[in-house]
């Protein structure tokens, strides 16, 4: 193979310069090798940049999208941190001359599988006059029976339409493959643009770039148009969950358009209705932009083991009651089958062939199409007709013989289930690589939304490119990059219309309609959170203790370490006499182990899973925040490799810091709508329950006086109230005006009764049912209940100790302890959804003769 | 033929189910040879929201939830159906060769054709199989006409095949029925439709009851039928066309459907998704077919 290379000037090689590989086409240059204008701007561009700023600007852009929390599959085990969505920072380029005619072949696609959808679900004329053989629709499992004659109102059943396209032997794009389910991808490319116009602000405006703000705004008037019912349509955003591998796009999107992120548990039929679980009740559901496959979305008519779906969703479907985009079933286009038949489909049901040409497909259901497929499988590719099969697409040219054998023989047994397509070299795209630009193959993901009487296509797209120069596949799950998708207008554009910042769309969704599970994850991260601070406050203080000037006498040391197993409720902990000699191994435990329920690690992964589960209802600020907890948290095992000797406590800080600004956050910049109210609920509650469990172990035993200003010290260290006690008493540790400043004083915000004040101000702010009368909730009389406790008790009293301990102090903190834990209950009760267990109704006999 | 079917289904949970979603195929669907005169559906408890609608193959689908916590599920399925035999001048030693169906089946254009190829094709509880197309090979020669055919197939399995409501499940694969030689109704249809997909001719799943007659000189127990299943097959010429593996016979003016689909899957008398209940429900089942005026 001979290298060319082609260059666009002589410049030195330590700078940014694109080498084509001569054997490949290349996106760049022209068949003659000459470089398009649109690409010698930018590549110039680029070179006038140097290697050097480049590469801080690619450091920026890898910050922007982990702090926007840009993630491709979300860590599956908690240890792992989730992928970060790659970006590279060459964008693709595509001239507003050529994009046009794409853009016209792809409308003309969409209008085509948008008929050819409304003819498989409803007379099939392709089927009757033999357009279609019959095995290609009956025979394809994304057939859905359930859903023949649904009809979603309009002109389109076919909302949105994903192409991958790619650079043919011809020099022009053509389609690959076809994505009518859920497109993904649309999310990520806004993501891109708005990285890379932050990145590269001048490069971006002076390049004259179609912008992307109208297509979401076409999105979204036309999901909102197919609601049912015209007074204040609620449009929801269906995904799996957090742990979907493009679940950030799920939760950008929702934010992005303003509707609501729900999961399958948030959503219940009734009496004909699709209803959302929320704070306030039920609230009724008219539109789902859906990211979950069609087979999963009721288990009663589809498939019955999903519990990703809703029960009975298709029953109201078919009534017209609600409004799924794209509709269920639309599965079935996604069948690669079609496609061999697509110029006849074209001209049956539009009246012409398509500008845009596809890929040729050979059906190995048909005779001739199986020979040849057999006899050159080595130039082939070959695809299930069904994505999700149990067989993935293999490239002919790398199978061994053997391998090739036993494909002969998997596609003469079940012809009907596969395709082959020829082997294709993509166009390829000039690459950021071992600090070059380097040519990478290239895929590129289009979408057109419904929009008037045809389709309107996003200008650009999601761009992908090979890991390495002879990439085959090219897909984010074997670790692909993508890039930003530029078409360059030869003409100044009018850029006073639209923003593609995110901020451009208002969110309407009304606030105390937050579904019920978002509410309790915020709930759960206000807890974890706060669980987490006082733990390390008091290991912080811990270390401190036993790294202190003066040697601790066993006691004291008893006591401190058994206050960390009931703070961190990590049992048995040092209540085991064996630990308590050598406590070092434990109390890396208890702060590093995830898998030690109760850790430090633990909660905080707790929390980080809260975090992700509400991640539309968080600010980027807190988002960024959410990050440093998760770094901290990777870098913690290397902090305490030291032991106990080489100041553990200094590889706390800096979590105790992430935590203080989370809090922070919460308090400055979160709207104080009802979920940050549920956060704080759950703070409250937490820090008052881990404040008695700690006074608890440390100051109802009785101790010697200078075992007991140690004890002392240690509270007001690890409930952040020593400065504040020597500022106000000048004077020794005392036990009474200690219990004052950390259960009675209310200006100390980690007092006890500061924490019931605020709880009960949040409480009396919660939605209840009958708001007419002045009778106080259950959770009101609890609250009010253990604010009373504290205040009703005197100060001598709780310091009295008796028969060796302080039984007045005791009793107090065990019966506010049982209140709080109601109070939580009364809550989780009230406002959480507890998801029932569904199971499959079937007889698992059969009925009788 | 007048009809009138009752047929109750009750499900004792071991634990309150606080609701449920449910799809019955219990209503009979009107057909050439019949017609439903009346249709009443009673659920106890009482359902908040009930639609019948007609299913993909023109059955009639009847949903209904329950919101309300209970322990005990009864269905009731009331019809009156009036039934008539199929077309009374066939012959079965005439029409149509088994050759020339499949010819016909692979070339046709004909719209009903290419429609019937959708049971052709494996469906959820039916695939085809070496073994079954083995089985079936001596019932079908070139130039036997296909009923014939298919009647001598229908015998075998009636005579090769034990009665054996204790040797299979809803679960149990095609491939055991086959090894075993052992089923009940729904087996039989299930096996006799796999192995005339697997020889090439279109086959479909008939759901519905037969009619019982008890012994000479005794009386009829009420509640003491059940439901019933067999086949129907798809001849290019005489087109669909009923047979009963199970009572050796074609499908007489006894035969009263409720639904047909590619398998059992698709007809599933009652089907759904509860929210509690514990574990293994009780189910128990029964029908009574009499006949009217």
């Amino acid at each position: 193979m001979t290298q060319t290379s082609r260059q666009i000037s002589n410049l030195r090689p330590d700078e940014l310069v694109y080498h084509a590989s001569g054997s490949a086409k290349d996106e760049v240059f022209d068949a003659k090798g000459n470089i398009h204008s649109h690409w010698e701007r930018l590549l110039n561009s680029f070179h006038a940049l140097g290697p050097a700023t480049f590469a801080d600007r690619l450091d920026k852009a890898r910050r922007i999208l982990r702090d926007d929390g840009a993630t491709y599959n979300i860590y599956s085990h908690p240890k792992s941190p989730s992928n970060t969505w790659e970006l590279d920072l060459v964008p693709s380029l595509i001239s507003s001359s050529e994009w046009g005619k794409v853009e016209s072949g792809l409308q003309e696609r969409a209008e085509v599988f948008n008929l050819l959808l409304k003819d498989l679900y409803g007379p099939r004329e392709l089927i009757r006059q033999g357009v279609i053989p019959a095995e290609a629709l009956f025979g394809h499992r994304g057939f859905l029976r359930p859903c023949h004659g649904i009809k979603l109102p309009g002109e389109h059943q076919l909302i949105l339409h994903g192409v991958d396209l790619i650079r043919g032997d011809d020099g022009k794009m053509c389609v690959l493959t076809d994505r009518t389910q859920s497109p993904s991808g649309a999310g990520y490319a806004l993501e891109n643009r708005t990285v890379m116009s932050r990145v590269f602000p001048s490069l971006y405006r002076n390049n004259q770039v179609h912008r992307l703000a109208s297509f979401f705004q076409q999105l979204r008037s036309k999901l909102t148009a197919l609601s049912p019912n015209q007074d204040q349509p609620r449009v929801v955003v269906l995904t799996p969950g957090a742990h979907n591998e493009t679940y950030f796009e799920h939760a950008y999107l929702a934010n992005y358009l303003g509707f609501h992120l729900v999961q399958s548990g948030d959503l219940v039929v009734r009496n004909g209705y699709v209803w959302m679980k929320t704070l306030d009740g039920l609230s009724r559901v008219d539109v789902i932009l859906r990211r979950v496959d069609d087979l999963f979305c009721d288990p009663v008519e589809l498939r019955s083991d999903s519990q990703l779906g809703v029960a009975n969703l298709l029953s109201v479907v078919r009534a017209g009651r609600v409004a799924i985009a794209n509709p269920l079933g639309s599965g079935v286009l996604e069948n690669p089958v079609f496609l061999k038949y697509l110029p006849q489909i074209a001209k049956t049901l539009l009246g012409r062939e398509l500008r845009l040409a596809s890929v040729n497909n050979y059906w190995c259901g048909d005779e001739q199409d199986l020979a040849y497929v057999l006899d050159n499988m080595a130039s082939l590719v070959i695809k299930p007709t069904f994505r999700g099969a149990d067989y993935k697409s293999v490239n002919g040219s790398l199978l061994t013989q053997e391998q090739q054998a036993e494909w002969r023989t998997l596609l003469r047994q079940q012809p009907q289930q596969f395709v082959a397509q020829p082997i294709l070299q993509a166009g390829q795209l000039p690459t950021y690589a071992d600090h070059q630009l380097q040519p990478r193959p290239s895929l590129l993901r289009s979408f057109a939304v419904a929009h008037g009487s045809s389709y309107s296509i996003m200008p650009g797209g999601l761009t992908r490119v090979g890991v390495q120069e002879t990439s085959f596949e090219i897909s984010n799950q074997v670790g692909s990059k993508s890039k930003d998708t530029w078409i360059i207008s030869s003409e100044p554009l009018d850029q006073s219309d639209y923003s593609d910042s995110p901020s451009a769309t208002v969110r309407d969704a009304d606030l105390i309609s937050l579904p019920s599970r978002v509410v309790e994850n915020l709930f759960w991260m206000g807890r974890y959170a706060e669980r987490a601070e006082s733990s390390l406050r008091l290991l912080r203080t811990v270390f401190m203790m036993f790294n202190g000037e003066e040697p601790m006498s066993e006691n004291c040391q008893r006591i401190l370490l058994q206050a960390v197993t009931a703070v961190t409720a990590t049992q048995p902990g040092f209540n085991d006499m064996a630990l308590l000699r050598s406590p070092e191994q434990e109390l890396l435990r208890v702060v590093g182990d995830n898998e030690c329920s109760g850790s430090v690690c633990s909660n905080l992964n707790a929390m980080l899973y809260c975090a992700d589960e509400s991640k539309e209802l968080l600010s980027s600020d807190t988002l960024r925040v959410i990050n440093d907890i998760r770094d901290a948290l990777t870098e913690l095992d290397a902090g305490l490799s030291g032991g106990l000797t080489s100041a553990p406590e200094e590889a706390l800080d800096p979590l105790v810091t992430a935590l203080m600004a989370l809090s922070g956050l919460a308090h400055e910049s979160m709207t104080r709508d009802f979920g940050w109210r549920f956060m704080n609920i759950g703070r409250r509650l937490e820090r008052a329950l881990q404040t008695t469990t700690i006074i608890n172990s440390l100051l109802v035993e009785e101790t010697a006086e200078a075992d007991q200003n140690v004890l002392l010290q240690s509270l007001l260290l690890s409930l952040e109230a020593l400065i504040s006690y020597r500022r106000r008493y000048h004077a020794a540790m005392g036990v009474q005006s200690c219990l004052d400043l950390v259960m009675m004083d209310t200006s100390n915000p980690r007092s006890l009764l500061h924490q019931l004040e605020q709880l009960s101000e949040h409480v009396k702010m919660l939605p209840r049912a009958s708001a007419s009368h002045h009778e106080l909730s259950p959770k009101q009389r609890a609250v009010l209940q253990a604010e009373t406790l504290i205040k009703l008790s005197l100060l001598n009293e709780l310091s009295a100790h008796k028969d060796g301990e302080r039984q007045q102090l005791k009793s107090t903190l065990e019966s506010l302890k049982l209140t709080l834990g109601t109070i939580s209950n009364l809550i989780s009760d009230k406002y959480f959804n507890h998801r029932e267990t569904s199971q499959q109704l079937v007889s698992n006999i059969w009925g009788g003769e | 033929m007048r009809y009138r079917i009752k047929h109750i289904t009750e499900y004792l949970y071991s634990d309150r189910v606080s609701h449920c979603y449910n799809l019955a195929h219990m209503i009979p669907r009107n057909t050439l040879r019949q017609k439903c005169l009346r249709n009443d559906m009673q659920v106890n408890p009482v359902s908040s929201h009930t639609m019948a609608r007609e299913d993909y193959f023109g059955n009639m689908a009847y949903h209904f939830e329950i919101q309300r916590s209970h322990k005990k599920l009864v269905i009731t399925a009331t019809s009156d159906v009036e039934t008539g035999p199929q077309r009374s001048s066939l012959n079965l030693d005439f029409g149509i060769t088994c050759a020339q169906a499949r010819e016909q089946l692979a070339h046709s254009r004909q719209p009903e054709l290419l429609f019937a190829r959708e049971f052709l094709i494996d469906s959820p509880m039916v695939k085809a199989s070496d073994e079954l197309r083995e089985y079936a090979e001596p019932s079908f020669e070139d130039d036997r006409p296909l009923l014939s055919a298919v009647m001598d197939l229908t015998h075998r399995i009636y005579k090769e095949f034990t009665y054996s409501p204790q040797s299979t499940t809803i679960a149990t694969p095609l491939e055991e029925v086959l090894r075993q030689r052992k089923g009940v109704c729904q087996d039989f249809a299930h096996l006799q439709i796999g192995c005339l997909r697997a020889m090439g001719y279109p086959a479909k799943y008939v759901s519905g009851y037969l009619e019982t007659l008890p012994p000479p000189g005794q009386e009829k127990l009420v509640g003491a039928d059940a439901s019933h299943a067999w086949l129907s097959v798809y001849s290019p010429t005489e087109g669909w066309f009923e047979f009963d593996p199970t009572n050796d016979c074609f499908v007489s003016e006894q035969h009263i459907i409720t639904a047909w689909g590619r398998d059992f899957f698709d007809v599933t008398p009652l089907k759904g998704v509860i929210f509690g209940g514990g574990k293994e429900p009780a189910l128990h089942v029964s029908v009574d077919v009499s006949r009217l005026g």
